[in-house]
Formats: structure tokens, C-alpha cells, sequence
């Protein structure tokens, strides 16, 4: 700011970026009281305003000290600042008001002042004074523009402008992953980075599901205990991992239409803070998954064991959907291949009858495995009568022989 | 010998009352191991601690000490550090070490005598620590006190050194510390030089130069003036001293010779330069010290000198403020090596003196001497731990600085030590951000707290309303440092808070109110430099014709505060 726009105008406008303060300690320096100095530097020590009464060699004080630099802004954090106008004369000036904008890249937003809007007085050394806050949503350049309106000597209105440039920067970076569970669930890993100068501390990671799904955190162990333990503190770089699991809603499970279409999973909402407790507040937009694609007919196994004896059969089932959008005449095929572990137990080359589209039907099959180990089932096909078209389905499933 | 400045003063304690040291000697009862480092609390009887230090005087002071009119000017500041919780004894019953010493400096004496700095031989005399054979010893406390282990590759030196015949020890150079002075010129009075250039020579006035002039050119003198806060003078008195000792100048890279006394003079030099940051000077003067693990820092390398001596002559305030050194110019991983290193050493004693050896584990000693030793070096322990968790809170490693401090907190053993520890990492973790975890050790410091008293005290109440403004609650935070303010209405941390607390709250004009209130009802504690960057950036924020205050606030300075504050300039804002 030149000093001469200073002088011109009778009131002067200051602006200071509130931020949370800062503890500050003293500096530390003792001595034995048999040393030389004996006991005179720990004295100005125990002296010191800002040291803590027995707990003097510590640095952790009481003493808040004011901000003293703009400092770093991220989305998701609120703009604070103090906007303070003073008559600058030895007379009254009449009409005095402040008017702050903000603008971004993208708009400009008018910032509601507590009081003030209506223009006053301002006597000798008196100052009007607010406290403006607002929620960061724009990344990139921001410009805080302060005017002052008052009554010249003149008697006309004069105003003049103040302009305070700052970025706004990312502080998180998140990454997702998604898997789609033979289960129908989707398991979502979401990878939370902090990008910011200084550590933060992440108080509350959650995902909101979409109207799809259901959604269970497995971030947690049975007693509410987070699995990162007390403190989710990230130093700069530093990333957590979260774990969701979403399973579909009863109305969607069923209609396979419906499941392959559910691709919205949910927003992921973070909370975290830093410094002195200077909270942001992050949504992500809706999450995508790329639903799997089921082709004419899906194939899943059910009620299959985890574990089973050696040589003796164990039942399953097997469940077939018609995916497509005509209906399909099926024959059950049970291929023993060569080096498998297991061998099948029943008719080969069955057929199924007419199934309409998305309709399913459940069949069970019987296995008796010959080798231990972990076994693949594999061998299962059906073929399409009218496109006369084969689909076989391995290794859709293990089993473990014992 | 009589008008030689005594060494026994400082090394040789048995007149010395146990009562009332810093980090030996507090308390009665191992229990009171963790408050020993604190620094206790004030006790203001200071007439009657003039008669008994007056009665004081040993009769083998040296001439400067016992020339008259000491009792004139005794301004100073008597402390007894007390333990919470333990007995607290009479100030003045008791005279302190402190007192003992910080006051036999002669306040007004226009020196027509320096006999210490006139004859040289006089003086190397004095600085060869021979005084000290006259002396009654404890050498217990001696050993206690001095006990450090040396490194294997110094071991094998000071085992030549003990086995040589007299006079055939000849060390290497590479075994030897060998230190000089850095910093070359004499520092003027920093305030004193703002006062002229801002205020003109007339108002200035000059103190300081005539302060500095008229102390004995001694370790009396040094005290005086870092006991009446001329820091910057006494930085250049040790530099006299100091290169009286052969380590000036120059010195540096050269064989000297090492005794308490010159290593005594180097922690003063050191402690001070830290306090007014003149970190750059201070780091190059320290590097030939290193570690102090040579082995000519150990009194076994003085066979002839130091007859069945042990330990090192290296102070352990000096040995910590060289290791912390690192964390002052912003590498405190660095600091980190050096202190867990000497952390090392510090349980190998400890785990020595719980076998009943001696510390370095050499003999073995009596109970009462066990107990003693091991307090002692516990309280040196939490003192490094404390050391530990400042460098972690400068690299903004709460993690680490949390788990440190929960070590402290588990280990107290009083209510009072464990509500501090709890305090402490309430607001480690809002300095983390961590709301919900500084709210729960405020509920612990709460639980320890009703041990001591029933009601809330100014601790609790600042805590709390610091847990406030992590919500960004100021009113609810205002209110409760203004409960603060009800119990100890001269508190300028409280007083600070509220102001701060204001301004957030749109109220500057009153923010500036309290402050200066504050400064005005305790110029002394309230011309405090973090109070003056305060004030100062609501002084700017107010309106742009700030200087007159700020000048005032220089005028206020110089009234009432001495060479202290490491920039004025910054704390103004000029």
C-alpha cells in the first residue's frame, strides 16, 4: 500500500487474517544451582509470563500468542479475518461503513458482516470494527476486497478499496479402490493423503452411502476402537487407509437390472484439524464403482463349504441368472478336467428348462475332492440352446481339501 | 589466598544448605524425583534473607565480597524452589544457595580494586582449582554430581593417563578438547542502542555502560550482571575471563587446559548467548566440544591434578545446552541423537546405582548415598526427557511427543506431578489439533487435580478455555480465563489470553485495554517479549499511527527492564 493513499483518506483500513494463535514457551536455558550462573537464568525462567508454572523446562505453555503471518489456506477450512477501520483525523467522521467481497475464480460472494452494515460515526480514535468468516469451497486465487465508504470533508461520500490476494490449496489427496464381491458387496478402500505443510489430525473419515447401498465401516475393531489406534495423525505425505463395505439394498440385490446399474457408492465426508483445533471439512463428489459386467447369464456358487474332508462328497449350490434380455433354454454340463482335484458326482448334461430374464434358479451339484490342498471348482458349463453357444466357468470358487 | 576469587564457592558446598537446589537436591523423598526439575515458586521474604546471607559471609571470601556496604542494594530475587505437596520450608530459615551467591556481588562499588584481573599468575592460580584442596569436600556429592561415563576409545586413554608414571603422560592431540573464543566483538547494550537511535541519547540514558563498567572482573561480577540482566555485557565479561583462561581468541584448534572453573565459564557463556539467540556464534564456539566425550573432559585424565577424582568436569546443564543446541537452529533431529545419547549414559548410572555400585559402576557405595544419587539423576532424566519432548513439539512430532510424555506421566509419582503431565498433553495435543484427546487428558489433569484441591485452579481454567478456542468458542473461552483472572488477577498469561480472546471476538479496542493494563500493573513480568508482539500487532491492526505507542513501550523498556530481550526491534515491530 503507498503511504500517500494513506494520507489522502481520513479513515485507514486494516485487515489481519485470523487464524487459530499459537502456544508460545520461552526459551529454555537452566543451570544447576552450583553452577556459576546458579540459580539466576532458571529464575528468569520460572519469571517468565510465558513459561508454565512447574513445568518450566517444558514447551508446551499456556501463553496464546497472535497470529504473525498470513500462513497457508486450504479448502474445506474457514476464512477468518479481522477488518478494522480508524479515524485516522482529530475530527468525527460521519458515514463511515465496510463492504468485503470475495472473490474467486469462479464467483464472487458478498461476506455477511456481523453488524456494521448501516453507515456510522466514527469519533477520534474510534474504530468499527468485524470479524468476517467464510467457508472456503473454490480451489486456486482468491481476492478479498475491502471497501471503505465515508463522508469527506466535503461533504460528498468517498471510498476506496483494499485488495488481499491468497491461494487456496488442497489439503487432501484421496484416492479410491473398488472391488466387486461375488457377494454382490463392494468393498471400497479409500487411500486419504495429507497434502498440507503440517500434520493434521483426521477426526472423523465417514462414507455416506447412496440410496443403492448399505454401507458397514470396517475401520473399527468390536469395541468401537478406531484400528489406527488413538490418534489419526498424519504428518505431511502421510496417508491412512480406510476400509467400507457396502452391501446392495434388498430392492436392488434382487433385480440384477438394477445391480448392474448401481454405480453411485456414496461421499466420502472428512473432518479434520490442525493447529491449535482450525478445523476443515471435506466431501468428496459421488463415488463411481464400474459395475462388473454379468454378460447374458451369471454364474455364482452358494452354501460352498470353506473346508473339506478328503474323499468324502460335499454338496453345494449353484445359482443361474439370466442376465439378458430373452429367455434361455439351458443344459447343465459338468466337465471333469484332467488334472483337477475334484471329480463330479451327479448328471452331466441335464437340461434346465425355460428361464425367463431375470429370473434365477438354483441347482445343487455334489464334488468329491481326491487330492488336498486348495482346490478350484472348475468344469461347470451351460449351454444356450437357441445360439447354440457354450459358457464355461472355471475357477470360480476354491475350496480347501483336508 | 584471602583476596583470590574462591572456586570452593561454586564447587565446594559444604556450607552450602542442601535445601534449596535446582535439580539436585528438592525434595526429601524419591517420590519427589519428577517435581525436582521444576523450578518452584517464589518466596518473597526478602528482608529477612538480607540479616541471615549478611551472617553468611564465610570468612574466606575474597576481598571483594567482604568489603562493606553489601547489604545496601539487595534486590534480589530470593527463591526457594518448593515442591507442591512437599514440606514447604521457611525462606527464611533457610538461606539459599542462590541468594548466597547471586547478592555478594558489591552493587556499587566503584572499583578501585580487580585484584583477579590484575596479575595473571594470580589468576591461574586461582583458575587451577587448587583453592579447592583447602577446602572441606563432600565428596560424595562431588562424585554425584560430576559422575559420567566415558566412551571406550577415552577409557583407554584415561587408563594411560591413571597408569603413566607422574609426568610421562604425553595425550595425543586427537584426544584433547581444544575450544576458543568465536566471537570477537564487544556487544553493546541492545536495548540501550534501540533507545538512542528511537528515543535520542538524552532519554536513553546510559545504564548500561556504567553497569557493566563497575562489577568486578569476576565470576562475582558475572553473576551480578546477569542477575541485574545485563546479558549482553556479561556475554563480553566472560570473554575476558574466558581468554584469561588461555581459551580466547585464536585459541581454538590449540592444546589449553581444562578446569571446572573454565568450563564453568563456558555454560555462562553459552546459557546466555542461548537466551539472547545469538545461535550462530554459539554453534561455531561449541563445535570443538563436541560431545564432550574426549577424554581430557574427565578428571581421571589429571591424575596429578585431580588426586582420585571422577567423573567429568563438563557441567550437565553444559553437557544438555550443547546437546540441545542443535534443536535452537532448526535441526532438532539432531538434538534428538545427542539427547537419547545421553539418555543412554544417564540409565547405565542408574541402573549402576541400583546395583549399589557407584555410578560409573566402579565401587560400591552406602543407602544414603544410593538414594541421593539415584534422585538426583532421575531428576536429570525427566530434565532430558523434557529436552526429548520440546524437540519433538519443534518438529511437530506429537506422536512422538505424546508417548514421551505418557512415559513421564505413568512414572509420576505424585498426583500433583501427574496432574502436570496430564495438563501437558492436553495441550500437546490441541497444538496437534486432536480436540477430543486434549479434552481427555484435561478430564485426567481434572481427576489428579482433586488430589491437591477441590476446586479449579488458574491451570485448569486456561486449559480449559484453550480447549474452547480449539472449538472456536471465544466467548465460552473468555469466560473461562476471565474465572482464570477472579483467582490471580496480576496473572499476565491470563490477562494475555483474554486479550487474545477478544480480539477474536471483534473487541479490539478492549484486547488492547487488557494488555496494556497488564503491562502497567507489572511492568517487570508484563514487558514480556510475546506480550509485546502482541500488543504490537494490535496496535498495527488498530491504526496506522502506531509509533508513539510502540515508542512508549520502548520508554517503558528502558525503565523497567535491562538487556534481556533478544530484538527489541522485532517485539516492537519498529
Amino acid at each position: 500500500m503507498d503511504p500517500k493513499d494513506v494520507v489522502e483518506h481520513l479513515v485507514a483500513l486494516k485487515v489481519m487474517r485470523l487464524t487459530k494463535p499459537a502456544l508460545i514457551s520461552p526459551k529454555i536455558v537452566t543451570c544447576d544451582s552450583k553452577d556459576l550462573p546458579g540459580n539466576i537464568l532458571n529464575n528468569y525462567l520460572k519469571d517468565d509470563a510465558t513459561s508454565v508454572t512447574q513445568m518450566e523446562t517444558l514447551a508446551a505453555g499456556q501463553f496464546l500468542l497472535l497470529p504473525q503471518s498470513f500462513g497457508n489456506i486450504y479448502l474445506g477450512e474457514t476464512f477468518s479475518c479481522y477488518v478494522c477501520v480508524h479515524n485516522e483525523t482529530n475530527n468525527p467522521v460521519q458515514s463511515v461503513s465496510i463492504k468485503a467481497d470475495l472473490q474467486t475464480n469462479s464467483q464472487r460472494i458478498l461476506l455477511t458482516t456481523q453488524q456494521n452494515l448501516s453507515p456510522t460515526m466514527l469519533d477520534v480514535d474510534e474504530t468499527l470494527s468485524d470479524v468476517i468468516h467464510h467457508e472456503v469451497k473454490d480451489l486456486g486465487t482468491h481476492i478479498l476486497v475491502c471497501e471503505v465508504t465515508y463522508m469527506s470533508n466535503y461533504n460528498t461520500l468517498a471510498s476506496f478499496r483494499k485488495f488481499f490476494k491468497f491461494e487456496v490449496m488442497k489439503p487432501l489427496d484421496v484416492k479410491t479402490k473398488f472391488y466387486n464381491a461375488e457377494s454382490d458387496d463392494v468393498y471400497l478402500e479409500a487411500q486419504v493423503q495429507n497434502i498440507t505443510s503440517g500434520p493434521i489430525i483426521l477426526e472423523q473419515v465417514s462414507l455416506e452411502s447412496s440410496q443403492q447401498f448399505n454401507v458397514k465401516s470396517l475401520n473399527e475393531i468390536n469395541d468401537g476402537m478406531s484400528v489406527f489406534g488413538d490418534v489419526t495423525l498424519l504428518q505431511p505425505q502421510e496417508s491412512c487407509q480406510y476400509l467400507y463395505c457396502l452391501t446392495p439394498r434388498e430392492n436392488i440385490s434382487k433385480e440384477i437390472k438394477l445391480l448392474a446399474a448401481a454405480k453411485n457408492i456414496g461421499k466420502l465426508d472428512i473432518v479434520w484439524r490442525s493447529n491449535l483445533g482450525e478445523k476443515g471439512r471435506l466431501q468428496t463428489s459421488q463415488l463411481q464403482r464400474m459395475t462388473p459386467d454379468y454378460g447374458d447369464i451369471r454364474l455364482t456358487f452358494e452354501k460352498l463349504p470353506s473346508k473339506v474332508s478328503v474323499e468324502e462328497p460335499f454338496d453345494f449350490q449353484c445359482k443361474i441368472v439370466n442376465a439378458s434380455e430373452r429367455t434361455l433354454d439351458l443344459i447343465l454340463k459338468l466337465r471333469s478336467l484332467q488334472d483337477s482335484s475334484l471329480l463330479w458326482c451327479g448328471i452331466s448334461n441335464k437340461k434346465l428348462g425355460p428361464l425367463e430374464p431375470g429370473q434365477s434358479l438354483y441347482i445343487s451339484l455334489t464334488a468329491l475332492p481326491i487330492n488336498t490342498g486348495l482346490c478350484n471348482i472348475s468344469g461347470v458349463s451351460l449351454l444356450d440352446l437357441f445360439l447354440k453357444r457354450t459358457y464355461d466357468y472355471d475357477d470360480i470358487a476354491s475350496v480347501f481339501v483336508c | 589466598m584471602d583476596n583470590k576469587p574462591s572456586l570452593s564457592q561454586y564447587f565446594g558446598d559444604k556450607e552450602v544448605p542442601p535445601a534449596s537446589q535446582f535439580f539436585d537436591e528438592i525434595g526429601t523423598s524419591p517420590s519427589d524425583m519428577v517435581q525436582s526439575i521444576y523450578l518452584g515458586e517464589p518466596e518473597g521474604n526478602v528482608s529477612a534473607n538480607q540479616t541471615t546471607t549478611n551472617n553468611l559471609f564465610p570468612q574466606n571470601m575474597s576481598v571483594s565480597f567482604t568489603q562493606h556496604k553489601t547489604s545496601e542494594e539487595m534486590t534480589f530475587t530470593n527463591v526457594l524452589p518448593t515442591v507442591s505437596g512437599s514440606t514447604a520450608v521457611p525462606a527464611a530459615s533457610l538461606p539459599d544457595p542462590s541468594t548466597f551467591f547471586d547478592t555478594i556481588g558489591p552493587e556499587p562499588q566503584i572499583a578501585p580494586t580487580k585484584p583477579s584481573i590484575a596479575t595473571p599468575t594470580v589468576l591461574a592460580e586461582a583458575m587451577d582449582g587448587l583453592s579447592i584442596k583447602n577446602q572441606p569436600v563432600d565428596k560424595e556429592a562431588d562424585r554425584r554430581r560430576d559422575a559420567w561415563i566415558p566412551n571406550d576409545e577415552a577409557k583407554k586413554t584415561l587408563m594411560k593417563a591413571q597408569s603413566s608414571p607422574k609426568g610421562s603422560f604425553f595425550p595425543e592431540r586427537e584426544v584433547l578438547t581444544m575450544p576458543g573464543l568465536i566471537l570477537e566483538e564487544e556487544l553493546a547494550d541492545a536495548l540501550q542502542e534501540v533507545a538512542v537511535k528511537y528515543l535520542g541519547v538524552s532519554s536513553a540514558g546510559s545504564r548500561g555502560v556504567v553497569r557493566a563498567e563497575h562489577v568486578s572482573r569476576d565470576e562475582a561480577g558475572l553473576r551480578e550482571l546477569l542477575r541485574t540482566g545485563y546479558l549482553r555485557a556479561a556475554i563480553n565479561l566472560t570473554h575476558v575471563l574466558i581468554s584469561a583462561a588461555g581459551q580466547g581468541v585464536g585459541r581454538m584448534h590449540r592444546p589449553t587446559k581444562h578446569t571446572p572453573r573454565s568450563l564453568q565459564l563456558w555454560l555462562t557463556r553459552f546459557a546466555v548467548m542461548l537466551r539472547i539467540k545469538l545461535t550462530d556464534p554459539l554453534l561455531k564456539e561449541a563445535e570443538p566440544f563436541g560431545d564432550f566425550s574426549k577424554p581430557d573432559m574427565f578428571y581421571e585424565f589429571y591424575p596429578d591434578s585431580y588426586d582420585n577424582r571422577t567423573g567429568s568436569l563438563v557441567p550437565f546443564s553444559l553437557r544438555l545446552l550443547v546437546a540441545e543446541l542443535p534443536a535452537h537452529v532448526g535441526k532438532p533431529d539432531e538434538a534428538v541423537d545427542r539427547l537419547y545419547a545421553m539418555l543412554d549414559v544417564i540409565q547405565t548410572m542408574l541402573s549402576n546405582l541400583r546395583e549399589g555400585k557407584t555410578e560409573d559402576g566402579s565401587a560400591t557405595i552406602t543407602e544414603t548415598d544410593k538414594t541421593e544419587s539415584i534422585r538426583l539423576w532421575m531428576g536429570r532424566e525427566t530434565r532430558v526427557m523434557h529436552s526429548l519432548v520440546n524437540c519433538a513439539i519443534a518438529m511437530k512430532d506429537y506422536r512422538q511427543a505424546a508417548r514421551i510424555l505418557s512415559t513421564l506421566q505413568q512414572q509420576a509419582s505424585s498426583a500433583g506431578a501427574r496432574r502436570a503431565a496430564c495438563s501437558a498433553l492436553c495441550r500437546l495435543w490441541l497444538l496437534a489439533g486432536h480436540v477430543r484427546a486434549a479434552t481427555a487428558c484435561l478430564d485426567a489433569a481434572r481427576d489428579a487435580r482433586h488430589h491437591i484441591c477441590p476446586t479449579p485452579d488458574v491451570r485448569e481454567y486456561v486449559d480449559m478455555g484453550l480447549i474452547d478456542i480449539a472449538h472456536g468458542k471465544y466467548q465460552d473461552a473468555y469466560n473461562n480465563f476471565a474465572r482464570a483472572a477472579d483467582q490471580e488477577p496480576t496473572n499476565i498469561m491470563v490477562a494475555n489470553n483474554l486479550s487474545v480472546c477478544l480480539l477474536y471476538m471483534g473487541r479490539l479496542k478492549e484486547a488492547i485495554a487488557v494488555l496494556q493494563k497488564a503491562i502497567n500493573s507489572d511492568p517487570e513480568r508484563g514487558l514480556n517479549e510475546s506480550l509485546l508482539i502482541n500488543l504490537c500487532t494490535l496496535y498495527e491492526l488498530e491504526s496506522s499511527k502506531t509509533n508513539e505507542k510502540k515508542l512508549n513501550l520502548l520508554r517503558m523498556l528502558c525503565k523497567y527492564k535491562s538487556d534481556t530481550i533478544p530484538n527489541v526491534l522485532e517485539c516492537l515491530k519498529l
